[in-house]
């Protein structure tokens, strides 16, 4: 009873082209563009503002906020004296490569072994299907549950107490994709791979595995975006200062700064430019990834 | 592959994917389901009372409250962000210089971590110190509205900030719709003489139908998923009167550690949201066979 609707595998990410260049531009189209440029001025606006505001003074930011002068980086000083940016980066970078990693590996296996692997009977198609009912499930279900597996395991004041259910929370969707993509995969290349001999493991990884990049590195985009921005796990499972992930420092900012309105936004800022920057960098292979299975 | 598929290699490679996934996903679901029945609370003997959980949340107005707010979100979504995105996708699948840009700005929105956003928007929205206000006030507007931590109006703005982050996650999807409808139409229908909004209305919508039915599925399951808006706007408050279904489940499981009644807010959450979804794919359905 999968009532997401990513339950049908999409191809590799949609390659965007920009619009076909249009032999006339009349004055419809100088009307639209600028439209269009408006728009998205006004939607990228808050996240100027944000960074306007961080090189306010405090004092004008609650009385003159459209002032331009009085600009510094005071403010940013004073977040780099507070805030542990690095320890925060570094358990978020600890988290992500972990549990992607070891997720889409776990994942690669299973979907092998359901759509790759010949059985009579139908184990795997009941399998697969009890994957894909995780899709429906939402993960504040899942929250107190696992906070008391986490301490009835020992797990609770370790990165492992966010791992695990970081990599079972994704197994669903890297199952759906990948065996979406496997089913179709040529059985000729298999054939003459067993003929040469090959075994089991090497062919799922050696000979099967290289042709599913495309999706498996959608896929990695995509849960390294999860859990780079995951937070009610984090809220619910870390209480260790030692261990705060980016979501969890930000959520803490409210409380750290109090009316220390300008070092709270630059230290917003820390956060959001360096999100934006990667963004930018890999923006085609975030959309493609963020949209995988809607789009197709 | 027949020689290769010994059932002891099958359950080699599902088991550890299996195992983790049934732990920490499937065993929680039932956990939930069974506590739901007791008033588990940490502290005194748990004992098991029926259906006792489920009468008080008939009778808990603050549920009922976090029940309309999540409505009020999903008007929201369905009658303005896929109107919106629609519109958008349209204007820049258009003749727009520079759409690929504009395209990736607005999606970047979708990137950023959610309880950021929740962040940013206490900036703008805030009665004393945010953007819209001070604006308010700039151009001689005396009204002072509280567009957060008010008694009325918390649920609308997070509605429009759940709009602004999700409208570009809309706009993709649309635009490659769009951009998958045969060219020969559109041109023939420009032979034919119709105008941009007749191809709108008799091309465009009827040929991308069933692009909103996914982009419907989508944002009904994205909205049951709004939390760390309103934790960082909000908090829920004042007195419970903006918080949204999963957000008053987190406050009864974590502040009040009331677990028994928690979870039993934790299977409707599941319910609500479950069966929302299944009305949008059987409303799919239903459009696709009569088409």
């Amino acid at each position: 009873m999968s009532t997401d609707v990513r339950t049908r595998p999409a191809p590799p990410p949609v390659r965007e082209t920009d619009p076909p260049r249009p032999r006339r531009r009349g004055r419809g189209a100088v009307v639209a563009t600028a439209v269009a440029y408006l728009i998205t001025f006004v939607i990228l606006f808050p996240l100027l503002w944000i960074v306007l505001l961080s090189f306010q003074t405090n004092d004008n930011i609650l009385n003159h906020p459209f002032s331009l002068s009085d600009l510094s980086l005071a403010n940013y000083q004073r977040a780099m004296e507070t805030l542990n940016l690095l320890v925060m980066y570094k358990n978020t970078l600890i988290l992500a490569v972990v549990s992607v990693t070891v997720g889409l590996v776990i994942s690669y296996m299973a979907a092998f072994a359901l759509t790759r692997m010949v059985f009579r009977g139908r184990t795997q198609n009941a399998l697969r299907y009890y994957f894909l009912v995780g899709l429906a499930i939402p993960v504040y279900v899942l929250l107190f549950p696992v906070y008391r597996l986490d301490i009835a395991f020992g797990l609770f004041g370790s990165y492992f107490a966010l791992i695990l259910p970081y990599i079972a929370v994704t197994i669903p969707f890297n199952i759906l994709l990948l065996t979406g993509f496997l089913r179709d995969f040529p059985e000729e290349i298999e054939q003459a791979a067993v003929m040469d001999g090959v075994g089991l493991w090497r062919m799922a990884w050696k000979v099967v595995f290289p042709l599913m990049r495309p999706v498996v590195a959608t896929l990695a985009i995509l849960n390294v975006i999860y859990v780079w921005n995951e937070f009610p796990f984090a809220v619910t499972l870390i209480n260790d200062p030692t261990l705060t992930t980016v979501s969890l420092g930000v959520s803490q900012f409210q409380g750290v700064y109090s009316v220390d309105h300008g070092a709270m936004m630059a230290s917003a800022t820390l956060v959001l430019l360096p999100q934006l920057v990667i963004y930018a960098a890999f923006q085609k292979q975030v959309i493609a990834g963020m949209t995988a299975g809607a789009v197709r | 592959m027949n020689w290769l598929s010994t059932r002891r290699h099958f359950a080699l490679m599902v088991a550890p994917a299996l195992i983790i996934y049934s732990v920490y996903m499937i065993y929680p679901i039932l956990y939930s389901l069974y506590y739901s029945f007791s008033d588990y609370d940490g502290v005194t003997a748990t004992d098991f009372t029926g259906l006792d959980n489920y009468r008080q949340m008939a009778q808990d107005d603050a549920f009922w409250t976090s029940l309309r707010n999540t409505g009020i979100i999903l008007g929201i979504a369905l009658f303005l962000l896929i109107p919106l995105g629609f519109l958008l996708a349209v204007l820049l699948s258009g003749r727009v210089r520079g759409s690929g840009v504009l395209r990736a700005l607005v999606f970047a929105p979708a990137v950023i971590a959610p309880i950021l956003v929740g962040l940013i928007w206490i900036f703008i929205l805030d009665p004393e110190i945010g953007l819209v206000n001070a604006f308010l006030l700039a151009i001689g507007v005396p009204a002072h509205p509280q567009w957060i931590g008010g008694p009325t109006l918390s649920p609308y703005s997070i509605g429009l900030v759940y709009l602004w982050q999700q409208i570009g996650f809309v706009l993709t999807i649309f635009y490659a719709g769009l951009r998958m409808l045969p060219r020969d139409v559109m041109e023939a229908a420009s032979l034919d003489g119709a105008g941009r909004r007749q191809k709108l209305r008799y091309i465009q919508i009827p040929m991308l139908r069933e692009t909103f039915g996914i982009v419907t599925a989508l944002v009904v399951t994205g909205v049951f998923k709004v939390f760390e808006l309103v934790y960082a706007l909000t908090g829920g408050g004042p007195v419970h009167l903006s918080e949204v279904m999963v957000s008053y489940m987190y406050h009864i499981t974590f502040t009040t550690q009331q677990y028994g009644y928690g979870m039993a807010l934790a299977v409707v959450v599941f319910v609500v949201g479950a069966l929302a979804s299944a009305a949008t794919f059987l409303g799919n359905r239903r459009k696709e066979e009569a088409s």
